[in-house]
């Protein structure tokens, strides 16, 4: 078995053995969690490391490259007559991902140190969720990856509703039924693609060398992008997710924000636009309409918001409207902006939920009114506050700026296939949110903790604890290694893009020299 | 030899008739494991021997897919005769206890009998015959707790019962008149495709659609399924619901066979409304039992997508998730019947704080009713999804959508009840419940299945051979 196969097993085996734990022995199970994860940390620098090896020399034949290379390729059949196999392997937006879900359910698991009602049941659901998000990542054979992406989707019912606070059961409704609506398009989609190209295979690399028929491909195209756009909070899709997050426990939220939401992106990028070129010619314009909506909407959202949480959710959705505008902005520096955007919306959005986690632990309130002047008492807490906060408006130095700016680059290039007049209209507009977005983060952060301290009983709180401490530490600087040295992951995703543009380019007659 | 698995069924049921009436009220607790050997021995005499061929001058045959489902019945009264162990033995206590075992598991077995004949028949008048076993002693077996809601259970099945069969055969008189034959295999040659087939092949259907509730023709299922006891509506759902299919699929492949494009729409529209009628309604139940009729009959909409692409893909997709369905509807229904011969209870509500008093019972319950609901990794996904891709490759795009927004809401029910087991806190004073060992491993064995029949590739590419192999005997 080889590596790919290990950073999905890993996850699993520790929910087995977290199962194994006597309940009566919550610390002994959130160790067996940590080292676990831990464990999976180091797995994911060690493929990272061997990934970057092989794959540095490969970066110039991806130029024309229109089938992306896969590495630690494993194949094993399985639903033979169906074509179905387990088909699992490793390009560099995998990569990417898989770092980023490691780093977030290791600090995810340092989050939760101190959930003591059915710690057990807890960690269990919180690995299992995590092993079909690897499973998602990793697998390229759609059969597989619908399989993974149900089981990713599903235990958060039970996480938000066991564990969660508020609405618990009504969000943890909405957010079940709305995603599985989703994933219902996306299996009429995915049944349509099978049949399509004959119905012998399931295997994405074979998919992708069969030429569908133009006017399928305008009909599946918004089924998959709309299907993983309700998961990727695509505007009005994206009504579960403001509830879902508040009523989430933290490190819920955290894999959920940090995580969950870019399986739709990575769905829509991966499935929809690498097997379906034409159809997202047709739809890019449009989605990036939709799109822009979506980034706008939620920046207003999170001006009007109380909640420290629904605050944060808000901005998720503005901030993963900008993954999905630069996927549908179809040109390798949208494309780069949009997976740079899910990872570095994810390590920031982990820390913000983390944070928040953490400080209603010890104020025992979220409402952002009722709150001030708690940098006095919780430095460290407040310094990382703002930190994400930055991040999240995009100052250069953090790997928000990055992403964001490849993001409006590539919606101010355009396509081939988009009047330019009218994406780079929708790119000004989406610009915007920037604004926006300063002046709710910088309003919410000033009132919570700055100026004097409102609340007596605030006067007496403590700041970070060392898990605390480790938890949020990571992801700061997460945040700051691939803000100033973004050029670590742009290598690394780059080359597994290149064939997504050379795809685009090579459907026909509209192909443009030189196009960015 | 080919006959062995019914004849063997029918010397048990006849030696438990015998033997019931020696015996004294203890003794009498003998007679389930005598009963469970029968059935073990006719299931093993029907895997030692997978012969082919025909019997009865051609009236009896043996082939691939009657396998399948001869197996499926065995399986499945196997494990429900496991099941109702603790309600029929004489410790069982009175309120919930069903009397006369021996005469209970009779019938049981000469009902298993019929469905057992009804997969190999291959004229029309046995058919009816096979037919009429396979549905009159589910009438007695449903009204065997002499009570109110038992009694209307047990009548309102006759009478629908009655009605369906009336329309059974008068479609088949008119395939008979249409054709001047019995056999059915003879049937495609003879009839043209017009009105008068048409109305035959929509009377076969509808006398069908009763057993297989099938909407429009599913109104006796609640009523029945919350009057009969417990362990015989999970006998009900899986195994009558596979009788219906057995007929269907016969009716279907052997006669329509040339028809099957042309009704195509028709039955699209039947699968639409059984699922979405099934999956609307039960929302709102609050009985667990009612609630399983309702789950059933959108189970039976599913199942028809498999007629769309008319191949043996479509038929092995229907077997496999009919055998996937039993397993999986068995193992949910192994914890109703505990809970219900336990508390006495059979509301959803009293579910609530299950995960705490019993959690592998609720682990078990959960998976079995992700099962249902078509989640991965279990098995139900799998079937669900081999379903629809059958009716993808029809080139029913529309329909699958149909038919995936219908398992999401499915789950938006199934999801009320692994609520009130793992959100909500134990009642005050509940106690955990006891499962006693033939349940608890007729439970083991059902989930166990229900989740390795997903992941194992095994049984599914079997079902796959051996439908491609009967499709061939047919003739293509």
């Amino acid at each position: 078995m080889g590596l790919a196969s290990w950073l999905i097993l890993l996850p699993f085996l520790t929910a087995l053995a977290v199962l194994a734990v006597p309940a009566r022995r919550p610390e002994l199970i959130r160790w067996v969690a940590l080292t676990g994860t831990g464990a999976h940390l180091a797995l994911t620098a060690f493929t990272t490391l061997r990934f970057w090896q092989l794959a540095s020399p490969d970066i110039a034949a991806a130029k024309i490259a229109t089938l992306t290379k896969l590495y630690f390729v494993e194949r094993v059949p399985w639903f033979k007559s169906l074509g179905v196999d387990y088909l699992v392997g490793i390009d560099g937006i995998t990569m990417a991902m898989v770092i980023l879900t490691s780093i977030i359910i290791f600090t995810g698991v340092l989050a939760s140190w101190n959930v003591i009602v059915r710690t057990k049941e807890f960690f269990a659901l919180l690995l299992v969720l995590v092993t079909g998000v690897f499973g998602v990542f990793l697998s390229f054979d759609m059969f597989l990856f619908f399989m993974f992406y149900e089981v990713a989707v599903l235990p958060m019912y039970l996480l938000i509703g066991v564990w969660g606070t508020g609405p618990k059961e009504y969000s943890a409704m909405k957010l079940t039924l709305m995603l599985m609506v989703g994933s219902a398009f996306i299996l009429v989609g995915m049944l349509a693609l099978y049949h399509y190209a004959g119905g012998t295979t399931f295997d994405l690399t074979q998919l992708a060398q069969h030429h569908y028929p133009v006017e399928m491909q305008r009909w599946v195209f918004p089924l998959i992008f709309i299907g993983f756009g309700v998961l990727g909070a695509l505007y009005p899709f994206h009504t579960w997710s403001p509830d879902g997050h508040a009523s989430a426990p933290t490190a819920v939220s955290m894999l959920h924000a940090g995580v969950l939401m870019k399986l739709g992106g990575y769905g829509a990028l991966r499935i929809g636009v690498y097997l379906l070129p034409e159809g997202a010619q047709h739809w890019g314009l449009f989605f990036m309409a939709l799109t822009t909506v979506n980034i706008l909407y939620g920046a207003f959202g999170a001006i009007k918001q109380t909640d420290l949480k629904f605050f944060t959710a808000y901005s998720s959705v503005s901030h993963c409207g900008f993954v999905l505008f630069g996927v549908a902005s179809l040109n390798l520096m949208g494309f780069k902006g949009a997976v740079l955007q899910m990872f570095s919306h994810g390590v920031m959005t982990g820390l913000f939920f983390a944070l928040i986690g953490m400080v209603y632990g010890r104020t025992h309130t979220r409402i952002i009114p009722d709150m001030g002047g708690l940098a006095k008492v919780m430095p460290w807490l407040a310094v990382c506050f703002y930190i994400a906060g930055m991040a999240s408006l995009g100052l250069p130095g953090f790997a928000g700026f990055v992403a964001e700016s490849h993001v409006f680059l590539g919606g101010f290039f355009g396509n081939a296939w988009s009047d330019p007049l009218l994406t780079r209209a929708l790119t000004v507009v989406a610009t915007l949110s920037i604004v926006v977005t300063a002046v709710y983060v910088l309003r919410g952060l000033a009132k919570v903790f700055q100026g004097p301290i409102t609340d007596p009983h605030f006067e007496h709180l403590t700041d970070a604890t060392i898990t605390e401490k480790l938890s949020t530490g990571i992801l700061v600087v997460t945040l700051a290694v691939v803000g100033l040295v973004p050029g670590l992951l742009i290598d690394l995703i780059e080359a597994a893009l290149l064939p997504f543009v050379n795809r685009l380019h090579a459907t026909g007659a509209l192909a443009v020299a030189g196009h960015p | 030899m080919l006959m062995l698995p019914e004849l063997i069924v029918v010397a048990t049921g006849f030696l438990l008739l015998v033997l019931d009436l020696f015996l004294t009220e203890k003794q009498r607790d003998l007679l389930v494991p005598l009963a469970l050997a029968g059935v073990a021995v006719a299931a093993g005499a029907l895997v030692l021997t997978p012969d082919t061929g025909v019997l009865l001058g051609g009236r009896f045959a043996m082939d691939a897919l009657a396998w399948w489902f001869k197996l499926t019945f065995l399986l499945a009264a196997f494990l429900t005769i496991a099941l109702t162990s603790g309600v029929l033995e004489s410790a069982a206590p009175e309120a919930r206890k069903l009397h006369s075992p021996g005469e209970f598991l009779t019938i049981l077995l000469f009902n298993l009998t019929g469905m057992l004949l009804l997969a190999s028949t291959r004229d029309l008048i046995t058919l009816y015959v096979a037919l009429e076993l396979a549905t009159i002693p589910l009438f007695l077996l449903a009204a065997w707790r002499r009570d109110a809601l038992g009694g209307e259970a047990g009548l309102k099945y006759m009478v629908i019962g009655a009605l369906a069969s009336a329309l059974l055969l008068y479609g088949f008189g008119t395939l008979y008149g249409l054709t001047g034959t019995m056999r059915l295999d003879a049937m495609p040659a003879l009839l043209h495709a017009d009105r008068t087939t048409l109305f035959a092949g929509a009377l076969v259907v509808a006398g069908v659609g009763f057993k297989l509730t099938l909407v429009p023709f599913h109104m006796w299922a609640p009523e029945v399924y919350q009057g009969a006891p417990p362990p015989v509506t999970a006998w009900l759902s899986v195994a009558s619901k596979a009788a219906g299919l057995a007929v269907l699929m016969l009716v279907g492949f052997r006669v329509f066979r040339p028809f099957l494009h042309d009704a195509s729409f028709a039955i699209a529209l039947l699968a639409t409304a059984t699922m979405t009628v099934g999956n609307l309604v039960a929302i709102v139940q609050r009985n667990i039992l009612r609630f399983m009729a309702f789950s059933a009959i959108s189970q039976a909409g599913y199942l028809l997508l498999g007629f769309l692409a008319g191949g043996s893909v479509g038929a092995a997709a229907m077997v496999f998730y009919l055998l996937v369905y039993a397993m999986t509807n068995l193992s949910v229904f192994a914890v109703i019947i505990l809970h219900n011969q336990q508390t006495g209870s059979t509301q959803i509500t009293d579910y609530r704080g299950l995960s705490q008093l019993n959690p592998l019972l609720a682990l078990a319950m959960m998976f079995g009713l992700f099962g249902l609901a078509g989640i991965p990794p279990l098995s139900g996904f799998v079937g669900k999804f081999l379903l629809f891709s059958v009716a993808a490759q029809a080139g029913y795009h529309w329909l699958v959508g149909v038919a995936a927004v219908n398992s999401t809401v499915s789950l938006y029910y199934y999801l009320r009840i692994v609520r009130q087991m793992y959100i909500e806190s134990p009642a005050q004073g509940a106690v955990p419940l006891k499962p006693g060992a033939m349940l608890g491993a007729a439970l083991l064995v059902t989930t166990a299945a229900s989740m390795l029949l997903g992941v194992v590739p095994t049984v599914y590419e079997a079902v796959r051979s051996s439908a491609a192999v009967w499709l061939q005997a047919l003739g293509q």
